[in-house]
């Protein structure tokens, strides 16, 4: 006869009460893992995160309430989980994964792993120690209304990184610098820009026409010809563009007109570029002061999703031109700033920026709403996906854990018949 | 009723734009504008009622009402986690309220002790949608009737040990849109690129097409004569979830409750009599439903109520905002296999 406790086995019931995991973050997954964990009668968990709450995480993560935006997600996520199961043993690190003291020995004390990242390197990291440490992972993620689930077993499955995965899509030079035919390509070039005025200057992030473009070149000659000439020419190569700014005092309209003028009427005399493509058109800072505010202000809208017209883009881009200024002088010496989506003036830098350009090339502008989406690579996110994988999580949980089981009955069960059989 | 809130106030405040930031980019404002501006009336607060307050709740919905006459006992709250532990011989949504609001101050939540069969037809009218959980199956019968007809949104859903359901009826016309992206035609002028021009899909540029869908009663869903020549065809597609509901459904009604693990003897004898008996008056073969099922038909698995709280959540978020096809119109789930099965019936 079955013998339940609630709704398992009480075989399974056990097995679950006894065992020890750990839950790799504690989000928007973490969050509704941990829950189910409990309430499934698991009792022994160990969470790590190196977050902090965020009050954009408050529409999924429902462990935290807004009174804890700042503190760390996986400290104040056993504490909520503690209040409606108090009896459940929960260790929270409020570190990273990576960290060498989360060693093989660590991930050995576990009988089961459970990730709830939202990046690959983590993902990578824990595959490799779950390998290691001969420990079952269980995988997954989310996005918007999809999400997955996958168990690794060394020996069993493949692991993570046994199928190559999509690298993040990167964009040619020539496409940033020259020739940028989408929005992205324009969002890509301003927050390089951000990063060769402000912050830390990185050669693969040039923001200047492109001289070595191969597709300007008439003649296939010209392409080598071009680059050396760009080099002892110096105009462009040689002085860094944060020397250059800073020996402007970061005007903001010489910036301006560098950028939105100089460089593009530079990049058309590229005259080959120009002839199956619809030729950029340079601004004029004088002629965006005479442009007015846009008169259609539009309240259903969110103040953030308003498209201004590229008076308005201009004007945003001096202002926060000036404010990053100051935050660089108030930095000190040698100072650099560190581009963040919610650091106002930054996002507002390369709304703006990106705009000029994408008028500048003839595209339709975007809202700072848009821009913060792409700028910031963020991913929409909602409860009920979330609930719906770590409700598949668990479940998987529960088939590795009485396989388990299964594999004992089975060694027990073999154990008894031998001896009768050598008779 | 929803198309009132085009009235209401069209501004979201800078609180909830940063809020719900992450779902406004997910399904837009529009979308987020109606979920503001609707009422939901949620019966039964056990597991999978817990699951779809907290996600209408976090969706942001203007009002939830929870509606529960019973105690707290140790087995009712076995997969609720809104419920304090020392709460016992509490009432359910009185229990549930506190954490509930915790979730989204932005929301109004209220709890209703009363029993949902004492209930006026007048007071299902003041929502725009009714989730009924552990309820008999005539009260659901009944409500669905009363609610449909008059643009009502009505869902149903239980979680059975590892097994549950959520079923839906929108109406006889469920108008809503889908975001499809745009194709761009070579003749037009491409705003947002400049390259050569050849048609092509734009990935920046989306167009909202509109839809309608039209549901059936759960009466019709579920008075299905299988012994017709055309319906016997669809027996081998069909999954066996469906017939094992109208067992528990039916048990229900006979012992007042669910199975419980206190009496699984009697209770798994009983359940295999009903499983006899229903199916042979459905006109199908008892074999549909082996005699193992009983077994994992016990109390709520949290898992399960994770899964069907969550589908059920997002259909009615999607309901209620008018945008996303809706599932049509039962959602079937199998915590053992871990299958998921969207499935119309229909007796018409």
């Amino acid at each position: 006869m079955v013998q339940l406790v609630g709704p398992l086995s009480k075989e399974l019931a056990d097995s679950v009460s006894s065992c020890k995991i750990l839950v790799v973050g504690a989000g928007g997954i973490g969050c509704e893992l941990l829950k189910n964990l409990v309430l499934t009668g698991f009792k022994n968990i160990e969470v790590i995160d190196l977050d902090t709450i965020d009050v954009s995480n408050l529409n999924r993560q429902f462990l935290f309430q807004k009174k804890h935006v700042g503190k760390s997600k996986a400290q104040v996520a056993k504490e909520s989980v503690l209040r409606f199961c108090p009896s459940a043993n929960i260790t929270a690190y409020h570190d990273s994964i990576m960290n060498p003291d989360y060693n093989v020995e660590f991930f050995r004390s576990f009988q089961l792993v459970m990730n709830a990242l939202d990046n690959r390197a983590a993902r990578n990291h824990v595959n490799r120690m779950c390998l290691a440490a001969d420990i079952p992972l269980i995988e997954s993620g989310t996005a918007g209304y999809l999400g997955q689930v996958t168990v690794i077993k060394k020996g069993v499955t493949e692991c993570y990184e046994c199928q190559p995965k999509p690298t993040q899509k990167t964009f040619p030079g020539c496409t940033i610098r020259n020739t940028p035919s989408e929005p992205i390509h324009c969002i890509v070039w301003a927050k390089y820009l951000f990063n060769q005025l402000f912050g830390e200057e990185d050669a693969d992030q040039e923001v200047s026409p492109d001289t070595a473009d191969p597709e300007a070149a008439w003649n296939p000659e010209d392409t080598a010809a071009r680059a050396t000439a760009s080099d002892q020419d110096g105009d462009i190569k040689r002085v860094s563009t944060k020397d250059w700014a800073r020996s402007t005092g970061y005007d903001p309209v010489k910036l301006f007109n560098k950028l939105f003028k100089d460089d593009i009427m530079y990049l058309l005399t590229m005259d080959k570029l120009w002839k199956k493509r619809k030729a950029p058109v340079p601004l004029d800072w004088a002629e965006m002061l005479q442009l007015g505010e846009d008169p259609r202000t539009r309240n259903s809208r969110l103040k953030d999703q308003q498209v201004l017209n590229v008076g308005g883009y201009s004007r945003l881009f001096q202002h926060s031109v000036e404010t990053l200024r100051s935050q660089l002088a108030d930095k000190g010496d040698g100072a650099e700033l560190v581009w963040d989506k919610d650091d106002p003036p930054a996002m507002d830098f390369v709304t703006a920026a990106a705009n000029l350009r994408m008028h500048i090339f003839s595209m339709n502008m975007k809202s700072r709403f848009d821009v913060k989406s792409m700028a910031g690579n963020i991913i929409p996110a909602i409860a009920t996906t979330n609930a719906v994988i770590a409700g598949l999580i668990v479940l998987e949980a529960l088939k590795v854990l009485n396989s388990d089981i299964q594999q004992c009955r089975t060694v027990r069960e073999k154990h008894i018949k031998a001896p009768v059989k050598s008779h | 009723m929803i198309d009132m809130i085009e009235k209401e106030e069209n501004i979201i405040s800078e609180e909830e734009a940063a809020q719900y930031d992450r779902q406004i980019r997910l399904w837009g404002l529009d979308a987020q504008k109606r979920l503001r501006g609707s009422r939901v009336l949620l019966v039964g607060l056990r597991g999978l009622g817990a699951e779809v307050a907290k996600n209408l709740i976090l969706a942001g919905v203007k009002g939830l009402t929870l509606l529960d006459h019973e105690q707290v006992t140790e087995e009712s709250r076995r997969a609720q986690f809104l419920i304090p532990v020392d709460a016992n011989g509490q009432n359910h949504a009185q229990a549930s309220l506190e954490r509930a609001q915790f979730l989204n101050p932005m929301v109004e939540v209220k709890a209703d002790t009363d029993q949902v069969e004492s209930k006026s037809d007048d007071f299902f009218l003041q929502f725009d949608a009714v989730c009924l959980t552990g309820c008999s199956k005539d009260l659901m019968m009944h409500v669905d009737q009363l609610c449909a007809s008059k643009n009502i949104k009505v869902f149903c859903g239980d979680v059975f040990g590892y097994h549950g359901y959520m079923f839906s009826d929108l109406g006889q016309e469920h108008h809503y849109v889908e975001e499809k992206p745009k194709i761009v035609k070579p003749s037009e002028e491409t705003n947002d690129g400049p390259e050569v021009k050849k048609p092509k899909i734009d990935p920046n540029e989306t167009t909202m097409v509109k839809r309608t869908a039209s549901f059936c009663s759960l009466k019709e869903a579920l008075e299905i004569d299988w012994t017709s020549e055309e319906v016997k065809g669809r027996l081998k597609r069909t999954p066996s979830d469906y017939f094992l509901l109208q067992v528990l459904l039916k048990f229900r009604t006979d012992k007042g409750r669910n199975p419980d693990p206190a009496s699984y003897a009697e209770d798994s004898q009983l359940l295999l009599q009903i499983r006899d008996d229903v199916l042979e008056a459905l006109g199908v073969n008892a074999d549909l439903l082996p005699d193992s099922f009983v077994s994992y038909c016990f109390s709520e698995m949290a898992p399960v109520c994770a899964v069907v709280g969550g589908v059920l959540g997002q259909e009615i978020v999607k309901a209620l905002s008018q945008r996303d096809a809706p599932h049509r119109n039962f959602f079937f789930f199998d915590g053992l296999k871990g299958s998921g099965v969207v499935d119309y019936f229909c007796a018409k």
